[in-house]
């Protein structure tokens, strides 16, 4: 048997002039071996099989090596391999440039592929839907976009529209804090799940069982990683968690599935079972909209046609005009969406275009340095292409001749880049701060991205040099009479300009992100959070009001204990710290006025309720009335507004609304709150979102503190406050600023991988110019010997060949400066609050890209520059 | 300018070839080598030096009769051509001269 495969093998690459005898002679000795019983003659056939894969037995190459075009085309080969060998300028800087625009390309495509790749793990991912709810005002506009949907829509859409195959409908819980044993655990991502859930979402689930793990209240269905944390190796099914926080209840854990992905855009840890939400009051209530409704529809429904049927159904239940369904795919969401309360920070498709015109351009860029540098030293192949037309090859055969060439360069490039990519795999990961691919090697799509890329390069690049070089016409050639052609000149001369303009547009781009940015992290929010630390209040857990009485004097008394240290200046609460993302707040869609002053007004109201010590604790400031004050029994019932609350009433001023009375909804005598104060505005999560009319509500037990200190003492004095206040709960604090930074990690981000691939293709770009450079002196060199020998000075010479380049820059900046306008205005566009379009950003990163065009110059003009007249003009 | 390109173990397998006259195929080869040398010689190695030197024209082949020990395969035999011929002999005498070169007390030892 082995023996069999062994000469098969052996048959296979062994030349077909050979193998008979010597296959015979391995019989032969097979034989003996056996005849005199030597151990393993079967092995000893195979090795000696494998001994025998020798250049000079194998097989050769092509199986007609008789045939005229093979024998040519080993020739193109050879030829080629030497003219690189002899250009090794040329070759170098073609290869680099390749290598590094290949691996840029690669390395953005396979983040592409994974920003594009959200959600779509699932079966019949293409069926998944969700359900959101659209606010319309009264002229039937949509005013605002809701990710979220109300606990019932499922179930009903489920029973009157046949598309629907399955629904599923989840929530998403605040901070859980979990204790097992000794340990405590805050959970950030656990959602609710019914026993639909991984019907729609499907996940693996490795203990437990599909059908019931669902079924009880208080069930528990973990990812292996966190069932890894509570419990270790073992089948943790059956085992029971205590939650602390933000109820008290006993967990049962009832199954786990295999860890989420990073590409989705609801990812969790830990789901609870939906059961265990059925006493909450927003259940089986059309006004809650706490909900993320997902659908399974029929495959190929058509979207349109199925939302006016779902809001048909859904007019049956609710008759309010102001708001309705829409339905989207899941897939779509986390590039596409504009929904508020999104479960998690999502992607950007802007990002994701951007970075295809970056990584295009780059690819490009890499290109055209093939194709100048190419048809540069054209003169120098001239001679060579001239005596193969007189000894009869044709024209396509010199065209076979140079796209071998390229197609050498460009493998040769591509050999490199994919090495590149192997090793820079796992800064790239960091640099976008996810894994998206852990080795290139293994990653089909990407070799295969490889491969297209690398062939089309080598007849993008090749094309056009190949034309030119085989078009030379032999007399012309051969007399010595040849002039590079104008046609060719110009064509380098735009390619170059588009070389520069791309330059000149990614650095500017580099720099409008950064400034962007910078604006950002260090613009005037209104609050000031430097300085300010943040804990999360205790949960009181009491079941009588009497113990809630005691829990509460207890916090409040921990409260005074902090005010009266000396570094601590304010201590204040709040429901929605700063720096949250945009979903981290409470609203509400109904309508509102001001009684006397306005009538109802449509738009969402954003609500957050504050202790009396807040506004002081991050530097809020009031612009009319007051703050609310404990002692104020009327005040339970009080409000305060911001300015841009007020704003969308259009009032004479902002204090004719102090004192007055705000009512939510339609209601005659419900929803009514006076007006104590108005603050100004700040920006209490991204400036990409405008400021929110916001009603702040007075709430003195607010769950988050904020603590505003002078020296970083007191931080150590909060610990052991809470210590002895507390002692049985863990403590953690961390700075509000922290929270801030944290909001605008996307863009640093985004800004730092603009950084890097602009950094890439400006590399390129003077790489090729460099070359350029040196081959446009070599063969001007004759031109200079006769300009000296007539009295031009060194320095008239490099002028003669920085305005050469100069001019081309110039062109560039022309083409340049709109394009960059026109992009980074779109891209600035994204943020509320933004900086202007900085002009003068423009023209700076014209200036670098002089500055360094001039440097990559300057060494080989000087040299051209000072070339002693005597040694250029000799040979004539 | 070198004359002929003959390595050391084309030379004795080139040797061996000769020995063998009109008997030099494969396994013979092989096995006289072996026996003279008294080392191993894989059939890689011989059938690499063999057509190389075919190739170069240090010797000839020609296919034999076909035997069922060997799988119905033929023999290839080799002969040394004169090139072949003159190749060995100036490697002979390039050593004889060395041999003769060498002052006795060098190899007094």
């Amino acid at each position: 048997m082995i023996k069999s495969i062994a000469d098969a093998i052996f048959r296979w690459y062994c030349h077909p002039d050979y193998y008979p005898d010597i296959q015979g002679d391995l019989e032969e000795l097979y034989a003996g071996h056996l005849r005199n019983n030597r151990s393993f003659p079967q092995v000893k056939y195979c090795i000696d099989v494998l001994l025998l894969f020798r250049p000079s037995l194998i097989r050769p190459l092509f199986k007609d090596s008789n045939s005229n075009t093979i024998a040519m085309f080993q020739n193109y080969f050879k030829i080629s391999l030497r003219a690189l060998a002899r250009h090794k300028m040329f070759t170098t800087i073609n290869v680099i440039g390749l290598a590094i625009g290949l691996t840029s390309f690669l390395l953005i495509n396979e983040y592409i592929r994974f920003e594009k790749s959200y959600d779509s793990i699932h079966k019949d991912s293409d069926q998944l839907h969700r359900v959101s709810y659209l606010r319309l005002n009264q002229g039937g506009q949509v005013i605002d976009k809701d990710a979220m949907a109300s606990y019932l829509t499922g179930n009903v859409l489920k029973k009157e529209l046949p598309e629907v195959l399955n629904y599923t409908v989840t929530k998403k819980f605040d901070e859980v804090t979990i204790r097992s044993g000794q340990n405590l655990f805050k959970e950030n991502g656990i959602i609710s799940a019914d026993s639909n859930f991984l019907e729609l979402f499907t996940y693996e689930v490795i203990y437990g069982s599909k059908e019931t793990m669902f079924n009880e209240p208080w069930s528990l269905v973990m990812t292996q990683s966190r069932a890894k944390a509570y419990f270790g190796d073992i089948n943790p099914v059956g085992e029971t968690l205590q939650v602390l926080a933000p109820y008290k209840a006993e967990l049962k854990v009832t199954g786990v599935i295999e860890d989420i992905p990073d590409n989705t855009h609801y990812s969790f840890d830990m789901l609870f079972s939906d059961k265990t939400l059925e006493d909450g009051d927003d259940y089986g209530n059309w006004d809650y909209n706490n909900y993320y409704v997902f659908l399974k529809l029929v495959q190929d429904t058509d979207l349109v046609s199925f939302t006016d049927k779902a809001n048909a159904v859904f007019r049956k239940f609710d008759d309010n005009e102001s708001r309705k369904l829409d339905v989207h795919p899941v897939r779509d969401i986390y590039l596409k969406s504009d929904f508020t309360f999104e479960p998690q920070v999502l992607g950007s498709e802007k990002i994701v275009n951007f970075l295809v015109i970056i990584s295009v351009f780059i690819l490009v860029v890499a290109w055209v340095n093939y194709v100048n540098l190419s048809t540069a030293i054209a003169l120098e192949r001239a001679r060579e292409v001239g005596l193969r037309k007189v000894v009869g090859a044709f024209k396509y055969q010199l065209v076979i001749q140079f796209l071998c060439e390229a197609f050498l360069i460009n493998f040769i490039g591509a050999c490199v880049a994919f090495l590149a990519t192997e090793l820079l795999v796992p800064f790239f990961n960091q640099l976008i701060g996810k894994t998206i691919i852990v080795h290139a090697w293994s990653h089909l799509p990407l070799i295969y991205t490889l491969v297209v890329f690398f062939l089309l390069g080598t007849f993008v690049s090749g094309f056009y040099p190949a034309l030119v070089l085989s078009g030379f016409k032999p007399i012309a050639v051969l007399k010595g009479k040849f002039q590079n052609s104008r046609g060719g000149i110009l064509t380098r001369k735009v390619l170059v300009v588009f070389q520069f303009t791309v330059s000149v547009i990614l650095i500017a781009g580099t720099v409008i992100v950064y400034q962007q940015l910078n604006y950002m992290q260090t613009a005037d929010i209104g609050i000031s959070v430097d300085k300010v630390i943040h804990i999360q209040r205790p949960n009181s857990n009491a079941e009588t009001d009497e113990e809630h009485e005691a829990f509460i004097s207890r916090f409040d008394a921990f409260k005074d204990k902090l005010r009266n240290h000396s570094a601590i200046l304010a201590v204040g609460g709040t429901s929605n710290l700063p720096g949250g993302d945009a979903t981290d707040i409470n609203s509400t869609t109904t309508r509102t006025r001001i009684i006397g002053l306005t009538e109802r007004m449509d738009g969402t109201t954003y609500i957050q309720y504050n202790d009396d010590h807040f506004l002081d604790a991050v530097g809020m400031k009031l612009v009319a009335g007051r703050d609310f004050d404990r002692e104020i029994r009327s005040d339970s019932a009080a409000v305060m507004v911001n300015e841009a609350y007020l704003r969308r009433f259009n009032l004479p001023s902002l204090e004719v609304a102090v004192g007055e009375t705000l009512q939510f909804g339609e209601t005659e005598d419900k929803g009514k709150r006076k007006i104590v104060g108005v603050v100004k505005d700040y920006n209490r999560t991204t400036l990409k979102s405008q400021i929110e009319p916001t009603v702040y509500m007075p709430w003195m037990n607010a769950n988050a503190l904020v603590i505003k200190f002078s020296d970083t003492q007191a931080i150590d004095f909060v610990e052991e406050t809470w210590a002895s206040y507390f002692p049985d709960v863990p403590y953690g604090y961390s700075f509000l600023s922290e929270r801030f930074a944290k909001l605008y990690e996307q863009e640093e981000r985004f800004g730092n991988t603009f950084l890097v691939f602009a950094g890439m293709a400006v590399i390129i770009a003077l790489l090729g110019l460099y070359g350029l450079a040196s081959f446009i002196s070599i063969q001007r060199s004759k031109e200079v010997g006769v300009r000296k020998v007539l009295g031009a000075s060194q320095g008239q010479i490099i002028y003669l060949f920085y305005t050469y380049f100069f001019k081309l820059i110039g062109v560039a900046a022309i083409l340049g400066i709109p394009l960059i306008y026109f992009l980074m205005s779109s891209w600035l566009d994204n943020y509320a609050y933004r900086i202007d379009f900085p002009w003068f950003i423009s023209l700076g990163a014209l200036i670098i890209v002089g500055l360094l065009a001039f440097f990559t110059v300057a060494h080989q003009t000087s040299k051209v520059a000072r070339l002693n007249a005597a040694h250029i003009l000799r040979s004539e | 300018m070198k004359k002929y390109q003959l390595g050391e173990f084309e030379e004795i397998v080139l040797l061996t070839v000769g020995v063998l006259y009109n008997e030099a195929y494969g396994v013979a080869i092989k096995q006289e080598i072996e026996n003279r040398l008294k080392r191993k010689v894989s059939v890689g190695a011989m059938q690499s030096a063999l057509r190389r030197m075919e190739k170069k024209g240090f010797i000839d082949s020609r296919l034999g009769e076909v035997n069922k020990l060997r799988g119905g395969k033929p023999k290839r035999y080799f002969t040394i051509t004169a090139y072949g011929r003159d190749a060995l002999r100036h490697s002979q005498d390039v050593r004889t001269s060395l041999w003769n070169d060498i002052p006795k007390v060098a190899l007094d030892i």
